[in-house]
């Protein structure tokens, strides 16, 4: 952990107050070696902390924001899925798609 | 970045520290890249109002600036970390939450994702179900009108008896649940889906559900009148011809035609045709010779040539 220790107070993030984080379920590490924080894990810190201070997010609004956030992180994945799976069509078939979103969106 | 960091702020220069936090604040919130995943600029807006921030939010620096002893660039910040860029590549904190719901009401998302089921039994169980079978079946016109049950073979050799219900139209598709090729994990069969050719018939046409057809009649059936039988899909029944009927005469019977849903049947139609004997008949010959309105009659009146 003193590595970590060290990483963290360049971001500028108290130990004790990650501690707090990782309490309420915030940020979950799973480093390496079962108790380090992965880039994700300290990205996340960051963002955290950007959110309690540059931006003056109260811990409920922090909360909020995260559960949201994760939702839209979790959607644009399978968006990236799905438009993966429709560039792995045969090309008839992806402008038929194509077509068909077409006219959904005019119907919209 | 050396725009003047009041203006990127949006302060006054005799902002106090609270507003010049307060519309740090704002901004901060409107231009994070973290609260704007898909907007590559969010990153530029966030790091001009941070750099603002970092000058005038510091009161010596501020103070410096002001007096023009350092420029606007300020000072290097550590490269900064943004969670949207890690979240691309790892799921750990993803959330299903916001499309559970369509996963498990559409085949084809929790298919293509299989990450619901995934997720909640721990392994790679994975339901999807199965395939439709689309095959082919050719029926007579009376089985198509009366009903009938056929024996269908599927592309694998299988051998499917299918019902065909009394009505069935050409083009018809015939769908049989649960017929198709199994499902994965619990994941339903697929269907078998049969589309129906119906035949001709030598007598009979079909108008939705009523049934077309001529009828042969003799001279004197036509111009006296008679009782004669009608072959119909369900089977002869007995129809009067009226006296004085004609080629092109239609008579409807009602209730001949096909079986519909709800029981009903539509109608047939018979179109009168009129035949003279197979045979030259003397006694009609010297008939028609002695008719004299036979002779006068013009039945191409009107006809264009």
């Amino acid at each position: 952990m003193a590595e970590d220790d060290d990483t963290l107070r360049a971001l500028r993030i108290e130990a004790a107050t990650i501690e707090q984080w990782i309490a309420i379920g915030w940020i979950a590490p799973r480093g390496p070696d079962a108790t380090g924080f992965s880039e994700s894990d300290l990205a996340r810190a960051c963002l955290i902390r950007d959110l309690r201070e540059a931006m003056g997010v109260n811990d409920e609004g922090v909360g909020v924001a995260l559960s949201l956030l994760d939702q839209i992180h979790g959607l644009r994945r399978a968006l990236r899925q799905v438009a993966g799976a429709m560039h792995g069509l045969p090309e008839p078939m992806r402008r038929e798609v194509l077509v068909i979103l077409r006219a959904m969106d005019e119907g919209a | 970045m050396s725009a003047d960091p009041y203006d990127v702020l949006g302060v006054k220069r005799d902002a106090s520290a609270e507003d010049i936090r307060k519309a740090y604040r704002a901004l901060a919130r409107k231009h994070h890249p973290d609260l704007n995943p898909g907007d590559k600029k969010a990153e530029e807006r966030f790091k001009a109002v941070s750099a603002a921030n970092d000058l005038l939010g510091d009161a010596e620096k501020r103070a410096r600036f002001d007096r023009g002893e350092i420029d606007a660039s300020g000072a290097e910040r550590p490269p900064p970390r943004y969670y949207r860029d890690h979240a691309a590549e790892s799921s750990s904190y993803d959330s299903e939450a916001g499309f559970a719901d369509m996963m498990d009401e559409d085949e084809l998302l929790g298919a293509l994702f299989g990450r619901g089921a995934r997720r909640r039994q721990g392994g790679g169980q994975f339901h999807m179900k199965g395939g439709d079978i689309h095959a082919r079946l050719e029926i007579e016109f009376l089985e198509a009108v009366n009903g009938a049950t056929k024996r269908v073979t599927l592309p694998d050799g299988a051998v499917v008896d299918v019902t065909v219900p009394p009505g069935t139209r050409e083009g018809q598709v015939l769908r049989l649940r649960g017929k198709g090729t199994p499902g994965l994990g619990s994941g339903a069969p697929g269907d078998l889906l049969v589309e129906v050719m119906v035949g001709q018939h030598r007598h009979f046409t079909r108008r939705d559900d009523d049934i077309l057809l001529d009828l042969p009649v003799t001279l004197t059936e036509a111009v006296l009148g008679a009782r004669v039988e009608v072959p119909t899909p369900a089977g002869a029944v007995a129809m009067k011809v009226p006296k004085g009927s004609n080629t092109g005469t239609v008579l409807r019977l009602r209730g001949r035609g096909v079986l519909r849903k709800d029981g009903t049947r539509g109608d047939a139609f018979a179109t009168l045709r009129i035949v003279l004997p197979d045979a030259p008949d003397a006694e009609l010959e010297a008939f028609a010779e002695s008719w004299e309105a036979g002779k006068a009659q013009n039945p191409r009146l009107g006809m264009e040539s």
